[in-house]
């Protein structure tokens, strides 16, 4: 376990889950807990938030893949994390293209020239 | 000296800015590959879905042991940057086996036994034990490679699978490494974006005392 790298976990749609477990990211562990979450229509937002966090507290996670509508969803949640490790990237999704005027990490890095970064 | 400070200092901030847009230009590459990726993982799998019936390819499918085969190294820089990067874990000496087991089964094996069926009965009889001893070596051996831990995704949705599926595995391996790139990249956008912030307060700090120096002479 300890020369084991760390994990990267997926939240997206049936398709996006799909593909990144066929790249080979998926895992079950001990536990028989996922590193994935597969969103379907009638999962709630709290399930949602309630995933991404407990993989922001995993210390066997590296990356968290979200889409980026899911991302939207719990906004909130992923501005106020503010550490490297693990890092959250924003895929697109099938029916929803990637925006980059989204992106929690380019708005911060938008957001270099306001008013408040100099105070 | 105030004001050569003053310069440094904005030679400094001037040198951070362009890595800044450097790095966020190369960021923006990079997505743009992913995004595309990512689309073409997407349409592979509706190609397989179409040749393997609507309802393949689906989470239903997922095995029910699944272990990694990628892992990332997170590596904490002098400067405060995260580099990530991937790991992929070879294939072990069972899955070759596997691969060749499975190559092995399949309906051609067993519809090639059944035309040479003997007219005798009694034969008959012998040669379906026969085969029943002929393949049994082979379920297990798929048995066995069920509890191999690292069995290849592919072989959750089927034993032939269509030639898109392989492809579609290959795009979103490529999607695993372009993110751990994008991540690192991400970081560095970020970590520069502090550095810039700072020096730009130092750079204030400084031509504040400069202006204020220059108003001390006049008033002299």
């Amino acid at each position: 376990m300890a020369g084991r790298g760390k994990l990267i976990a997926v939240i997206g749609d049936e398709d996006t889950c799909t593909g990144f477990l066929l790249g080979g990211v998926g895992e079950l562990n001990k536990n028989r807990k996922p590193n994935f979450l597969v969103v379907e229509k009638d999962t709630s937002i709290a399930e949602i938030e309630e995933t991404f966090k407990s993989f922001l507290a995993r210390n066997d996670i590296g990356i968290i893949l979200i889409n980026q509508f899911i991302a939207e969803m719990i906004r909130h949640a992923i501005d106020a994390h503010m550490q490297s490790i693990p890092a959250v990237l924003e895929i697109p999704s099938k029916e929803h293209p990637y925006d980059a005027s989204k992106d929690s990490i380019l708005r911060r890095a938008k957001g270099m020239f306001s008013a408040d970064d100099f105070r | 000296m105030g004001v050569s400070e003053l310069e440094e200092s904005s030679l400094l901030f001037d040198e951070k800015l362009l890595r800044f847009m450097d790095q966020l230009e190369l960021l923006e590459e990079k997505r743009a590959t992913l995004n595309s990726l990512i689309e073409q993982g997407w349409f592979s799998m509706s190609k397989a879905r179409y040749s393997m019936g609507n309802k393949q390819v689906s989470a239903l499918q997922y095995a029910s042991e699944i272990e990694p085969m990628v892992f990332v190294h997170a590596r904490t820089l002098d400067s405060g940057e995260v580099d990530f990067c991937t790991e992929r874990v070879p294939p072990n000496r069972e899955s070759g086996k596997d691969v060749r087991s499975i190559e092995n089964i399949g309906p051609q094996d067993e519809g090639v036994r059944r035309r040479n069926k003997p007219k005798n009965n009694t034969t008959e009889k012998e040669a379906n034990v026969q085969t029943g001893d002929d393949k049994a070596p082979e379920v297990s051996s798929v048995k066995k490679s069920d509890t191999n831990s690292q069995q290849d995704p592919l072989k959750w949705f089927g034993i032939l699978v269509p030639q898109s599926l392989k492809q579609a595995q290959s795009s979103f391996k490529q999607v695993i490494d372009l993110s751990a790139e994008i991540a690192t990249l991400q970081t560095s956008v970020l970590n520069i974006r502090q550095e810039l912030k700072n020096s730009m307060k130092d750079k204030l700090t400084l031509q504040e005392k400069a202006s204020g120096a220059k108003l001390d002479k006049a008033a002299d």
